[in-house]
């Protein structure tokens, strides 16, 4: 029953901010905002009791395993910091609009909303309803159609703010992310005449029965899958929506993007390679490895003098989904990197959504996406300059952070020269990223006295993602010392 | 073999066929309407034909089926059409008769590849495939290959339509929950995608998806 209040409460919450709408003031939908985060994140703590119970009438629509558990707890628990670090960006950008206008170098990036303030708030919590929906269930087809309709919900969070850009990136991330989606239906439906139990495409039935399976329509649909979830998840060569997306969006947008939408596509992907039969592993494998490494690839290259700090952090989402692909592949025949499987994708989420939102409060300072043009952050916004070089650090695998530990046990995995590749790409990675970071906090601001009150603001945004970065910062230490108590 | 299901199927292939072909949106936006209908019908014929009767529930998701695919999608449509206030496709990227030789070859490509599936005896009619198939190498050629906004939705539903036709003739049912769910969700898609492009519309005063090309990662000039 609670797996099911966690879809509900979200609706119905979404549902009354709408009604709600205008009538009442701003701050009152604002409140309802962030009590429906709290509340499902309560509702997800206390649903842990189901890891691995519940009746048989009920895990037929949802249940939780020992990977959907901490994904569900991850996306409540982002939400919340993201719900509160949302009202107070809110709140900043009325208190940066005087008289209709707003005020200050971040005005070409606000400009005027295309809706109201309460469809969005709805909009985001219908999303979160359509992922929990997603973790939680056990039909594949329910995962498709909840997948669906988080692409759905998300795509008007994407235009809050009219802008060409904006609505360019909402209209590739509608037509691309669908039409990946449909392809992995098509996938669906091969599956179903794999499936010799005609069970309906339950997930415990098709897992018991994986070795049944028919190897010529399984394979067909392993392959749709993986291209339709991939295309979601941000795989290269399907990943191209997934930059434009994140360098037109509000931060707190990306953030919930990145760090709980691409969990949520892996998810399924996970799924699929979990019921395939063993005498299809190694075309799984390589399938994985494949994509997985051109990932890494294709971030590695356009992470180098990238110009515009949001698309770098998306080319860096991309990057860690083809890690997530390549720890994937190694646990078909090691079943503990399964464990590293979520250690890498927690880690990440934290970091992503803390630096995502950091980049959010950037923009609002400066007012531009462009690395050239944000000069001396440390000069006049101390406190995001040094967790955003913090975090970057972490994210791109300096110890003690978590995603150190889950890339040193992937290398350990894998074969010596795949290693190899790997350490050179993640370098790279590492590279392009700290290159732009340094130059954005590093100088003076030739900006810095009419920026004063837009960088005021944005400092105060700081403590959300500063606890978002900092569990994770945590979760790493706990990771290595437990790691080197092991060896 | 029976004649009814594959009239039926190929009135589908037809439509799918005219598609690549046709000019006028208003033309298209029929064409799909007509192919939601036949979608929606096929279950009730294959019924029919079978001699077995249908369950309230099946019957129920028929309906809602014809309604959503065969009215609602297309009146919507229709609505994004007057407000971006486009009838035609003007200038394709590839023209209207090379088009029609590519939906030809697509065709030939699609039978030629169904040919080489091996099926289960569950199959309403061997056409299915090689329809559902036609219908979704069309309809992906459609996005690649128009201008307009509004013509990419239409080769989108014509792809989803021929994905839910293979489901129908490969007789899949996951329960009419999951049914209405996806229908929901293209339903929702065709409503959000409408407005995106009246907003697009509004905001560079053309829905050509082809100049919506400024996200980039080199930097502007």
């Amino acid at each position: 029953m609670p797996l099911l209040l966690n879809i509900l409460i979200p609706t119905i919450f979404a549902g009354i901010i709408f009604i709600l709408g205008e009538r009442v003031a701003a701050k009152q939908t604002r409140r309802l905002f962030v009590l429906a985060a709290l509340l499902n994140f309560f509702c997800s703590v206390f649903s842990l009791q189901f890891f691995y119970e519940g009746s048989a009438a009920f895990r037929q629509w949802l249940f939780l395993d020992h990977i959907s558990t901490p994904i569900l707890l991850l996306t409540a628990s982002l939400f919340v910091w993201v719900s509160i670090h949302t009202v107070g960006w809110l709140q900043a950008i009325d208190a940066l609009t005087v008289r209709g206008a707003v005020d200050g170098p971040a005005a070409p990036t606000i400009s005027s909303r295309l809706y109201s303030e309460a469809i969005f708030l709805a909009c985001m919590l219908l999303f979160l309803g359509a992922m929990n929906l997603a973790i939680s269930a056990t039909n594949l087809s329910l995962f498709w159609v909840a997948i669906e309709a988080t692409t759905l919900v998300s795509a008007p969070l994407i235009c809050f703010q009219r802008s060409k850009a904006a609505l360019e990136a909402m209209w590739k991330y509608l037509l691309i992310c669908s039409l990946g989606i449909a392809l992995a239906l098509l996938g669906l439906f091969f599956l179903a005449i794999a499936d010799p139990t005609r069970s309906g495409l339950n997930f415990f039935v098709l897992r018991e029965c994986a070795n049944l399976l028919d190897l010529q329509w399984g394979k067909a649909a392993f392959i749709l899958i993986l291209a339709g979830y991939g295309t979601k998840m941000g795989l290269a060569p399907f990943h191209t929506w997934l930059p434009d997306t994140y360098s037109a969006t509000p931060g707190v947008v990306s953030a919930l993007l990145s760090g709980a939408l691409l969990n949520c596509a892996f998810l399924g992907i996970l799924r699929i390679t979990q019921i395939m039969p063993e005498a299809l592993h190694t075309s799984c494998k390589q399938m994985l490895l494949a994509l997985g490494f051109l990932s890494l690839f294709t971030a590695a290259v356009f992470v180098i003098r990238q110009q515009n700090y949001k698309r770098l952090l998306g080319y860096s989402s991309i990057e860690h989904m083809g890690l997530l692909a390549i720890i994937l592949a190694c646990s078909l025949r090691a079943p503990l990197m399964q464990r590293v499987l979520v250690w890498h994708l927690v880690g990440h989420s934290m970091l992503k959504v803390a630096l995502f939102l950091l980049a959010g409060n950037i923009v609002l300072a400066y007012g531009t996406r462009s690395v050239n043009m944000v000069k001396g952050m440390f000069e006049s916004m101390k406190w995001n300059a040094s967790l955003f070089l913090l975090f970057l650090l972490l994210l791109c695998g300096c110890p003690p952070s978590p995603l150190f530990a889950t890339e040193l046990l992937l290398i350990l995995e894998l074969s010596s020269w795949q290693g190899a590749v790997l350490l050179l790409l993640l370098f790279m990675v590492a590279a392009g990223m700290l290159h732009a970071a340094m130059r954005m906090c590093m100088g003076s601001n030739p900006k810095r006295e009419s920026m004063r009150k837009s960088a005021l603001l944005a400092e105060k945004l700081a403590p959300m993602p500063a606890i978002s970065g900092f569990l994770a910062l945590f979760f790493g230490c706990s990771l290595l010392y437990m790691l080197l108590k092991l060896f | 073999m029976n004649g009814l299901i594959e009239v039926l199927l190929l009135g589908f292939l037809l439509c799918s066929f005219m598609l690549a072909g046709s000019s006028r949106l208003m033309h298209c936006i029929k064409l799909v309407a007509t192919q939601g209908l036949l979608l929606g019908i096929l279950p009730l014929a294959v019924a029919k034909v079978d001699g077995g009767s249908l369950g309230g529930e099946a019957l129920f998701v028929a309906f809602i089926n014809v309604a959503v695919k065969g009215a609602a999608l297309p009146y919507m449509l229709q609505k994004a059409m007057q407000k971006a206030d486009v009838r035609r496709e003007l200038e394709p990227l590839l023209g209207y008769a090379a088009s029609g030789l590519v939906a030809l070859i697509l065709i030939a490509v699609s039978f030629w590849f169904a040919q080489q599936l091996n099926y289960s005896e569950q199959v309403v009619s061997r056409l299915a495939a090689p329809v559902a198939f036609s219908g979704i190498l069309i309809g992906l050629f459609l996005i690649v290959a128009r201008r307009k906004a509004l013509t990419q939705v239409i080769g989108f539903l014509c792809f989803e339509n021929s994905i839910a036709l293979f489901g129908a003739g490969m007789m899949l049912h996951y329960g009419a929950l999951i049914e209405l769910g996806i229908l929901l969700d293209v339903f929702v898609m065709v409503f959000v995608m409408g407005i995106a492009v009246f907003q697009i519309k509004q905001e560079f005063q053309h829905i050509n998806a082809d100049l919506l090309n400024t996200l980039k990662d080199k930097p502007r000039k």
